[in-house]
């Protein structure tokens, strides 16, 4: 009776409520529905409900094929230098950020650190090609000059895995800092002091004080961030990959968008698609596990 | 009370969202279970007299280029206008254009057609999008309506029509393409008479050019003797000039059609051609960076800005666009720079064999869930006829265009922009405009180039259809495994390229039978097998 009354109660938040709700039906799950695509042998003109079943003969076919192995071990590959060097990249700014004492530089700083963030890839893109061409590329005109061999960012593949991880990094690590930064903030100020005061050094207070005040976020971070492994967004590998690096930088949401909306083949993507949901729920729940027996804390 | 009825108004409101989205994937279901269900009102497709009473719209792709004048869309503009005016008040149709981004053409169809939400006539080029809908029941047999509402387009594109019948049936009236050539190149002449050499016309004496070109750095620093990118009016004619097979057979068993080009991937010479590319890039002949240049840009920027010795292009493409065509702004850039024609690969038997078009152009096709089968033939029925070919890539004369030497060309006036600005796009009959014969054609394209150029540029279409084979060789109809693989083999071909070309020469070798292998594997064996069994049944 009492939860009842709650609920006449606010009931405003509830229909507040509704939009969001409706947002994730629509959007969220009823494509599900599509799903079964993946079981089917999809013809676009009789709809989905009329195609035939073929059981797991899509599966098979993508198994079969090389292109689908290359594209996932990339997917891996990138998403996993991205957890390496990507990951740590921005818990370390937000530290460094944090304990910069000149207030006006910081902010300074800091805005100039998320700027890349709002910039679309394919301008990105656009910029990379003109700083990293191996010909009249800035940087290998400026290496020309001081007697350094050109070197091929782009068309050499592990010149190209490091351009791709610092190009990333660059765009992102300003705007993932906010969220360390903000957790920062919440650290109570006296235990710096009283660390000051017993004569800890400032490599001991970040230490001992700022990395546990904001370990549950890059724990939860880190998780949400295992999950992703499998899922990699399109823009980034599709722009700044080139033929001559294919083999590195052709990856399942290249391979899904090529397959799919350029051949046509809706099954296959489909099932591709469903392959790369079900991998990366296996991960996040894998790392979700591990980090609650270790840590004691998990998101779910 | 008074809160049972907030509860009750909330339910009510929750339902109603459900029952909307319920009602809006129900709708949608159905519409591509049993094609569209809407506008069931009025359905007309069975009368097929002009005077039915009531109004229909009839929709039509448009490709969007993003170059439609300020204040004008593609959809909405003189010419869709003229068109409704002349066809659709007449016949009582309201015509609606729907715009399709030129880029993303296919995907959108694709995705349009899935949905049911296509337009009634849609068109691409690309002939193996339109087999693979055709294969899987998306397209209206067009032959009886054409023969019952297209006198004129039946008799306007007479061979062409034939492109559009797969397995027998007519699934696609097909355009004519008037101007068949392909790829045209230009040498800069005042780089060989600072050298004191002739215009080559063998291979040896074009590689010979472009050696010296690169040695005396005749264009500075950045001297890029041969223009190259990595796109077909690039490599297609120098692959081309090097296949010592010429017979149909060894076209059919051992060339891949990728989209609309034929691949002579597996013919003898395709090997020693990609040898070749290999030497002139060890040797600093081409762009080192071409593998990055898929849209050509920065090889035209080459180009115009003076640091190309040979340059091949899709054919008109530099000589185009009047005052600011490529070989103008060329001149505006460089002082004394000044190009000719030229032949420069010669084949086995001393030919410049080299690729054209087939004299087929768009594929316009009628999905089978539009209900406007018999309006979409009488609108391009009513396009095919002299008057409206005129106007839709004319306009009127002194308006639109003047009349030199008894030919229309088109004034670049204001006006001229306004209407005319994606002629191509509109007037999709046909691709170009035919005046009767291949000299007058040439003759009158050469009008629409500043005057001091019409002479190169007639004499570079000319060498364009010299020992020109018509490509691709088609089977009777395309080939399912071309079709499923034509985006990932154009990638790994691409990749056989650049690999091949970019290799260190002593492992060439090695470097093109991995590329080929991996070619084969991903796609090649298949399609082979499948021209192998397609060309014995048709034997």
């Amino acid at each position: 009776m009492i939860r009842k009354n709650y609920v006449f109660k606010h009931w405003q938040l509830y229909v507040m409520l509704i939009l969001p709700m409706a947002y994730f039906i629509v959007f969220k799950y009823m494509p599900i529905y599509g799903v079964q695509i993946a079981f089917k042998d999809f013809n676009v003109f009789k709809g989905i409900s009329a195609s035939e079943w073929v059981g797991l003969e899509v599966f098979k076919d993508i198994f079969s094929q090389k292109g689908f192995y290359v594209a996932l071990r990339n997917t891996f590959m990138l998403n996993g230098l991205d957890l390496v060097i990507g990951f740590p990249a921005p818990i370390i700014l937000a530290i460094c950020l944090n304990e910069l004492r000149f207030q006006k530089f910081k902010k300074i700083a800091q805005t100039m650190l998320y700027l890349p963030h709002f910039i679309s890839w394919v301008i990105i893109g656009g910029i990379v090609y003109q700083v990293f061409a191996t010909n009249y590329g800035m940087i290998n005109l400026l290496l020309e000059n001081i007697g350094i061999g050109p070197i091929p960012f782009l068309s050499e593949k592990s010149a190209w895995l490091a351009t791709y991880t610092s190009v990333g990094v660059w765009q992102s690590v300003g705007w993932g800092s906010i969220i360390y930064l903000a957790a920062i903030t919440g650290i109570n100020k006296e235990l710096y002091e009283a660390a000051e005061v017993d004569g800890a050094s400032r490599l001991r207070r970040i230490w001992h004080i700022t990395i546990p005040g904001i370990r549950t976020t890059i724990i939860v971070l880190f998780i949400l961030k295992i999950g992703d492994m499998v899922d990699i967004g399109f823009d980034r590998p599709f722009i700044i990959g080139n033929v001559m690096v294919r083999e590195y930088s052709d990856v399942l949401s290249t391979y899904i968008y090529r397959i799919g909306l350029q051949s046509g083949q809706f099954s296959t993507a489909t099932a591709v698609g469903l392959f790369q949901a079900v991998v990366g729920l296996v991960f996040i729940l894998t790392a979700n596990y591990v980090s609650k027996k270790t840590t004691d804390e998990g998101i779910i | 009370m008074k809160a049972l009825k907030r509860v009750g108004s909330l339910l009510f409101t929750v339902t109603l969202c459900f029952a909307l989205i319920a009602g809006c994937s129900s709708n949608s279901s159905s519409n591509s279970n049993k094609g569209s269900s809407s506008s069931s009102t009025n359905n007309n497709q069975g009368s097929s007299n002009s005077g039915s009473k009531e109004r229909v719209t009839l929709k039509i792709e448009v490709f969007d280029r993003g170059n439609a004048p300020e204040g004008l869309t593609v959809t909405n503009n003189l010419m869709t206008q003229y068109i409704q005016e002349n066809f659709g008040d007449p016949n009582n149709i309201d015509v609606e254009f729907v715009a399709i981004p030129r880029s993303e053409e296919i995907n959108s169809l694709n995705v349009q057609m899935a949905a049911g939400t296509a337009p009634d006539l849609i068109f691409t080029y690309n002939e193996g999008a339109a087999y693979s809908w055709a294969q899987q029941g998306g397209l209206t047999d067009l032959g009886p309506i054409v023969d019952e509402h297209g006198p004129n387009l039946k008799e306007y594109l007479a061979n062409s029509l034939q492109y559009g019948v797969f397995e027998g049936t007519q699934y696609a009236v097909v355009a004519r393409r008037v101007n068949l050539q392909k790829y045209s190149s230009l040498i800069r002449k005042d780089w060989l008479d600072q050298l004191g050499l002739p215009v080559p016309t063998t291979t040896e004496e074009t590689y010979e050019a472009l050696k010296a070109f690169k040695e005396n750095n005749l264009g500075g620093q950045r001297t890029i003797p041969f223009g190259f990118a990595l796109s077909p009016d690039s490599y297609e004619p120098v692959i081309w000039s090097f296949i010592n097979e010429q017979s149909d057979e060894a076209r059919y068993l051992r060339s891949i059609t990728i989209g609309s080009r034929e691949y002579p991937i597996l013919m003898d010479g395709h090997k020693d051609a990609l040898q070749f590319l290999n030497k002139l890039y060890s040797e600093g002949l081409l762009d080192p960076d071409f593998a990055l240049d898929k849209d050509k840009k920065k090889k035209e920027e080459n180009f115009v800005n003076g640091y190309t010795g040979i340059y091949s292009f899709d054919t008109g493409q530099v000589f185009g666009n009047g005052e600011n065509s490529g070989v103008m702004t060329l001149e505006g850039n460089v002082e004394g720079a000044e190009v000719v024609p030229v032949l420069p690969w010669t084949d086995f038997e001393g030919k410049s064999r080299q690729p054209a078009y087939n004299p087929s152009g768009m594929y316009i096709m009628v999905p089978t869930f539009s209900e406007r089968a018999v309006e979409a033939i009488k609108y391009l029925n009513w396009m095919a006829q002299d008057e409206v070919i005129q106007y839709m890539s004319f306009g009127e004369v002194g308006v639109h265009h003047d009349v030199v030497n008894g030919y229309p060309v088109r004034n670049s006036s204001e006006e001229d922009q306004k209407l005319l600005f994606n002629p191509g796009d509109m007037l999709i009959i046909t691709n170009g405009i035919d005046f009767g014969s291949s000299e007058k054609n040439n003759e009158y394209m050469a009008l629409s180039v500043v005057e001091k150029h019409r002479d190169l540029a007639t004499l570079s279409r000319e060498y364009s259809d010299k020992d020109a084979v018509s490509q691709p060789i088609r089977f009777e109809k395309p080939l399912d495994s071309e079709a499923k693989y034509s985006v990932i083999m154009l990638e790994k071909y691409e990749e056989l390229l650049v690999k091949s070309i970019m290799a260190k020469p002593d492992s060439f070798d090695q470097t093109y039978e991995v590329a080929l292998k991996d070619f084969m594997d991903t796609a090649g064996t298949e399609v082979i097998q499948e021209r192998t069994a397609m060309y014995e049944a048709m034997k």
